[in-house]
């Protein structure tokens, strides 16, 4: 099933893990990032911030398909990783004058924390979601095995999810929550960092040859 | 066959009765408090109402972590049938003639009305998040908007921040946090950053009472967290009930020794004929209740409430 190196194939299917489990640790906190400013109702919850993160993973996959047909896909998915990564490590700082300005601007819970969840998960959550599509292609070598490949990414990837869903409601809200997302973004930036120089590599390797 | 099926029909249609039995049988029992006459699920709750006799309780959830919200006696509202809404008072041991008072939480509207009842001067806002809250405790709790007592549909927080921003702004003598979920209060309603604001608010000699529960390790993290913000804080610990009110004065404020509580308890008990005992509210002081030496102050970054509220707390 799996046509590419069998120790490669699992790394590339833990990259997809390791970014399920944080999309959805973001979901979670995201909730509590956005109350201070806009409450807990049901609008910022169920409405802003799930809303928010499954438009921006759609578009995510969309572009990660399209990524993943050219040649330097690794390296776009590596620098994809490092930007969310990154992003995620600078938000702490500026939640607080985004949220700010927006709720001064007189915009109320429902698309005050629409545009507040846009404005801050909507970047870090679109970068995580274009390496499904990517480790998809970097698995399949036969058309035949497409379907198959795509089954298994998902289904562990989704299965990351739930557990990065489960540990961060259950224990991370135990620590702070800016060191919370300050540690995963820079776990995502080694990540990219290691995908640019062992990608990369490879495909110099594998150009040479 | 058909008649092998048409039986196991039947008996299936038998089994979806006693099951419906079962459970409207449990959702009844779960209140413990009469019968129910209402239930609604709104934006934010599942909301259940009993009545007993005269009696009629508030309740969120089938087997919430808080039991009842509110409970009214229609026969005579003067009475408090939940030792919190009689502990609130403790307010106006600090701030005896408040000309304004902002309230979180509406519930079955117990505090602001009694309030409203015996101050006449009072000028009360209560910032209530759900709309059905309003409806039904008009509805069933003999509560009474007018144009001295006013409800606003609002997030707790989303409401002061929005106060803070008028000009100029307008401060409060007393402040009564009260806003709970079927579970406890929101975290967002907790921590330092919401009570800055809530001070923002608060007249220099002003007073803000929150309702709290004692027995968990919450409570050490809010007095904590109260300290942190204004302070002082002083608590008044229920008999009755894991109730207790923190007391937090602001600058200008006195802070109070039992003698001083219970001595201001008897001018305000004669003045305003109040039909409960306040002096039992005054004696409920407890000046030397300090946080544990580890608790933590509750911030937005971090406010593990659910998880400090499932643990006991040590004395």
């Amino acid at each position: 099933m799996v046509r590419a190196g069998k120790w490669q194939a699992v790394g590339i299917i833990l990259i997809a893990c390791i970014c399920g489990w944080f999309v959805m640790e973001l979901e979670v906190l995201g909730v509590r990032v956005l109350a201070p400013y806009f409450g807990s109702a049901v609008y910022v919850v169920m409405g802003s911030v799930i809303g928010v993160f499954l438009l921006s993973l759609s578009a995510g996959y969309m572009l990660g398909g399209w990524l993943s047909r050219r040649a330097n896909s690794k390296r776009a998915l590596g620098i994809n990783l490092m930007a969310a990564g990154g992003w995620l490590c600078a938000m702490p700082f500026f939640t607080e004058p985004v949220c700010e300005g927006i709720f001064n601007a007189g915009l109320d819970e429902k698309w005050g924390s629409l545009l507040a969840a846009f404005v801050l998960f909507g970047v870090p959550t679109l970068l995580l979601g274009t390496v499904s599509p990517t480790a998809v292609r970097w698995l399949t070598r036969r058309a035949s095995d497409s379907g198959l490949n795509a089954g298994l990414v998902l289904a562990l990837s989704t299965v990351a999810s739930f557990a990065g869903c489960v540990v961060t409601a259950f224990w991370l809200v135990l620590v702070s929550m800016r060191l919370t997302i300050c540690v995963s973004g820079a776990i995502l930036v080694a990540l990219g960092g290691t995908i640019l120089l062992v990608g990369v590599s490879r495909e110099a390797q594998g150009d040479r040859r | 066959m058909k008649n092998r099926m048409g039986k196991a029909v039947l008996i299936m249609m038998f089994c979806a009765a006693g099951l419906w039995q079962v459970l409207s049988v449990g959702e009844a029992a779960a209140g413990g408090s009469g019968r129910l006459i209402h239930k609604k699920d709104s934006l934010y709750h599942r909301i259940f109402v009993y009545r007993d006799g005269s009696v009629v309780t508030l309740q969120f959830g089938r087997r919430p972590a808080v039991p009842m919200q509110s409970q009214v006696n229609l026969s005579n509202l003067r009475q408090h049938m939940l030792e919190y809404t009689m502990l609130s008072f403790c307010g106006l041991l600090y701030k005896p003639e408040p000309e304004r008072m902002l309230v979180l939480g509406l519930g079955g509207g117990v505090i602001p009305r009694e309030m409203r009842y015996y101050l006449a001067e009072l000028e009360i806002d209560v910032a209530e998040i759900d709309p059905e809250i309003r409806t039904i405790a008009t509805e069933f709790f003999g509560f009474r908007e007018d144009d001295k007592l006013k409800v606003h549909i609002d997030d707790g927080r989303m409401f002061i921040k929005k106060q803070l921003g008028r000009e100029p702004t307008v401060k409060y003598d007393i402040v009564i946090l009260d806003a709970f979920n079927g579970d406890y209060i929101p975290f967002h309603l907790m921590t330092k950053e919401f009570l800055e604001e809530v001070k923002g608010l608060l007249a220099a000699d002003g007073v803000v009472v929150a309702n709290v529960f004692y027995n968990n390790r919450l409570f050490d993290a809010e007095l904590k967290t109260f300290l942190t913000v204004f302070g002082r804080c002083q608590v008044f610990v229920g008999g009755d009930s894991t109730n207790a009110m923190l007391a937090a004065p602001g600058p200008t404020g006195p802070t109070l020794t039992v003698r001083e509580a219970v001595g201001r308890a008897k001018i305000l008990q004669r003045k305003h004929k109040l039909a409960f005992d306040l002096l039992t509210v005054a004696k409920r002081l407890r000046p030397k209740t300090r946080p544990a030496p580890r608790a933590k102050v509750l911030t937005d970054d971090r406010a593990p409430v659910n998880w400090l509220r499932a643990q006991e707390r040590r004395r």
